[in-house]
């Protein structure tokens, strides 16, 4: 069976500055994998390699197996793979309905068609409804997004995220910068919405983690020293070391 | 209809935006009324001529609010798209076994599609990126074609541009446009139609996706959308809508020159859209309306009526950044809790200091003007119907202290203003 998404041998230099020292990955269709590591450890420049927001320096990337290269990311997004954003990434001036409904666009099947209303299409209007309701944001609806709290705006970027039907979902820090409650309920929340989905996730919060991750990967400058169960990564000698030793003491 | 009504929002005000409705037909259809009925008021020739021009500059605007309102991109050079649309259509126009079996009321499609091709072109490279890039661009693209105009004259014409004669075309049931009246309503139905046409695209997936990709490119990729493509299309659509503006002004006025494809022009359009609003899909037509009034009423009473409308345009940017639509729409939630009539009076002060204040300073600027610019030995001027001497002291300290009163009152009610204008948009206190 093809990888939902594989990564043979990537690098990525910025300069002289080698930041993905040839990362080699493979994440099964449905698994639920966390990326972690230590600040700087290039889990955000892995995840904009992936998505075609930076190119790689050298090595492949797989979604399906198809190659990735020189994709841009809206060919990426058509294949399949949906991502959200650290610093949260919506359309702040539309309505929160709007949102969802532009997310939906494509996956439908409207392209870029100027001919038909999109208020008209009952299955457009139903489709968004429906994930406004799974993401708890059916009040919310007519509201403009910028104007939601913020993990309202969390809550509507993974609704925009998986809105589209890919079934490869990345999810960058999903709770940064979130209270204790508020990570709970986002937690749940993108259980639900990821189900049957492949998910790859970067997260500090080790709570986060093993809440939902069966697979957990350790990237430690720009390598990935460590990938298994929770409780093999847990146990592993290296990741003992860098999260206990050499990489925590530097900060 | 059913699922019209649930899926859009209920609220007035958000139904009013630029973004989120329907087609709601109370609006289209008074337009469309008054649009007929107009002629029958204001019936004498320069009125028509006046609406004519409002009517096509509001075709332009829209067409140049599709880049800046709806899709986010400032043109310093959207001008050509009309311009080149125009000389075309003179070409057409000119080209007489041609155009002698074409009815006159369809010659903008052709103005519009030679809009559309040029836009096609210019646009399959200079929508790559928004922003300052783009401006960039369409000024150096606004600024190339209008140094061809003097260059390639059998296109342009050079200097005196090209004209002809509409009246060639043939007759569209019997109607040969040789009479203004005639041509207003050639124009005020492709007004309709154009406007129409626009307000349905903003919502279709395109429009939607266009609004997306001004808030957000990076976000509209990852949603399978190319914000470079989603740019092109409204660059195309509005070089489309450009050109059948460009082609009723060359019904309209019979001769295209280069004054019509330069930069001025290019900028006039950016600021008619800015004054009206660009939030809103009618702000355009308010901008149009009221540039179209000041610059034919205005310059008929004083030759500094660019300097004013400069004011306006400063003023809108600065204090009303959405223009005159936006400023309408601000009352919007105050009307609808009824509390609208407690506004009438503290603005009535505020406004009406301001209104005694602005004449009184504009008194001063033409007495200035006179004082500075008038031939020597001619010290009279006339000034809201009253004569008098320029070179006396009286006027200006009238003047003066009209101005400083006016102005005083403005700013003394000012407070009552904000304090009524805070009540008035108070939610109600009333247990829910």
């Amino acid at each position: 069976m093809t990888a939902a998404l594989a990564l043979e041998g990537l690098t990525k230099s910025f300069g002289k500055t080698e930041i993905i020292r040839g990362v080699d990955l493979a994440i099964g269709k449905g698994e639920r994998h966390a990326i972690i590591g230590p600040n700087g450890a290039g889990k955000s420049t892995l995840f904009n390699l992936i998505t075609g927001r930076f190119s790689q320096t050298a090595g492949t990337i797989r979604l399906h197996g198809t190659d990735l290269a020189g994709k841009a990311p809206f060919q990426i997004n058509r294949m399949g793979l949906s991502r959200s954003f650290q610093i949260t990434n919506i359309f702040p001036k539309m309505t929160v309905f709007e949102n969802v409904r532009c997310s939906l666009l494509w996956a439908m099947g409207y392209r870029y068609n100027f001919w038909s209303m999109v208020g008209r299409s009952r299955a457009l209007t139903e489709g968004a409804d429906a994930i406004l309701e799974q993401i708890n944001l059916t009040a919310r609806r007519d509201l403009p997004a910028g104007v939601l709290s913020y993990a309202e705006q969390r809550a509507l970027e993974i609704g925009i995220t998986i809105a589209g039907g890919a079934d490869v979902i990345m999810l960058d820090e999903p709770t940064a910068g979130m209270s204790h409650s508020e990570t709970d309920y986002i937690v749940d929340l993108i259980r639900t919405v990821t189900v049957g989905k492949t998910l790859v996730m970067v997260e500090h919060d080790m709570g986060v983690v093993f809440g939902l991750a069966d697979q957990i990967s350790v990237l430690v400058y720009g390598e990935i020293i460590a990938t298994g169960t929770t409780e093999a990564v847990r146990a592993n000698p290296k990741v003992q070391e860098a999260y206990l030793g050499g990489v925590l003491e530097d900060h | 209809m059913s699922d019209q009504i649930t899926s859009e929002p209920t609220k007035p005000a958000q139904r009013m935006r630029a973004g989120s409705m329907v087609l709601p037909l109370a609006p289209w259809l008074i337009a469309a009324v008054a649009l007929v009925v107009l002629p029958f008021i204001f019936t004498n020739n320069s009125a028509i001529t006046i609406m004519n021009q409002m009517a096509i500059t509001i075709i332009f605007a829209l067409a140049y609010n599709m880049l800046l309102g709806q899709g986010g991109m400032l043109s310093f050079g959207h001008a050509v798209y009309a311009g080149v649309g125009g000389f075309a259509c003179m070409h057409i126009i000119n080209a007489e076994d041609f155009f002698a079996g074409l009815p006159l009321p369809l010659l903008p499609i052709f103005g519009g599609l030679f809009g559309m091709g040029l836009a096609t072109i210019v646009g399959s490279f200079s929508t790559r990126k928004a922003g300052t890039v783009f401006a960039m661009i369409s000024l150096g693209v606004g600024e190339l074609i209008a140094a061809c105009s003097v260059i390639i004259v059998a296109f342009f014409g050079g200097e005196e541009g090209i004209s002809g004669d509409r009246t060639y075309g043939l007759p569209f049931f019997g109607v040969e446009f040789l009479q203004q009246i005639e041509v207003y309503y050639l124009i005020a139905a492709w007004l309709m139609i154009s406007a129409i046409l626009m307000y349905l695209y903003s919502r279709t997936p395109m429009g939607r996706m266009a609004n997306a990709v001004r808030d957000n490119p990076e976000r509209a990729e990852f949603l399978g959308y190319s914000a470079r493509w989603v740019r092109f299309y409204s660059f195309v659509a509005s070089g489309f809508f450009a050109g059948i503006a460009g082609a009723l002004f060359a019904i309209n006025y019979e001769i295209l020159t280069e004054e019509n494809l330069n930069t001025t022009q290019s900028g006039i359009i950016l600021l008619v859209t800015f004054l009206g609003g660009v939030g809103f899909f009618f702000g355009p037509i308010l901008g149009a309306i009221v540039f179209t009034l000041v610059q034919t009423v205005l310059s008929l009473q004083t030759e500094l009526w660019a300097f004013y409308l400069g004011i306006i345009f400063v003023a809108t940017v600065m204090f009303f950044p959405g223009g005159l639509a936006g400023l309408l729409m601000m009352h919007v939630p105050a009307w609808r809790m009824g509390k609208i009539g407690h506004l009438a009076w503290p603005y009535l002060k505020t406004l009406g200091g301001g209104l005694i204040g602005s004449l009184g300073a504009a008194a001063l600027i033409e007495m200035v003007f006179h004082l500075r610019h008038a031939s020597i030995g001619d010290h009279e001027m006339t000034l809201f119907w009253t004569t008098f001497d320029s070179h006396t002291v009286l006027p200006w300290i009238i003047a003066g202290v009209t101005t400083l009163i006016g102005f005083g009152i403005c700013r003394a009610t000012a407070p009552a203003l904000v304090e009524a204008w805070n009540e008035a948009n108070a939610a109600p206190k009333v247990a829910p």
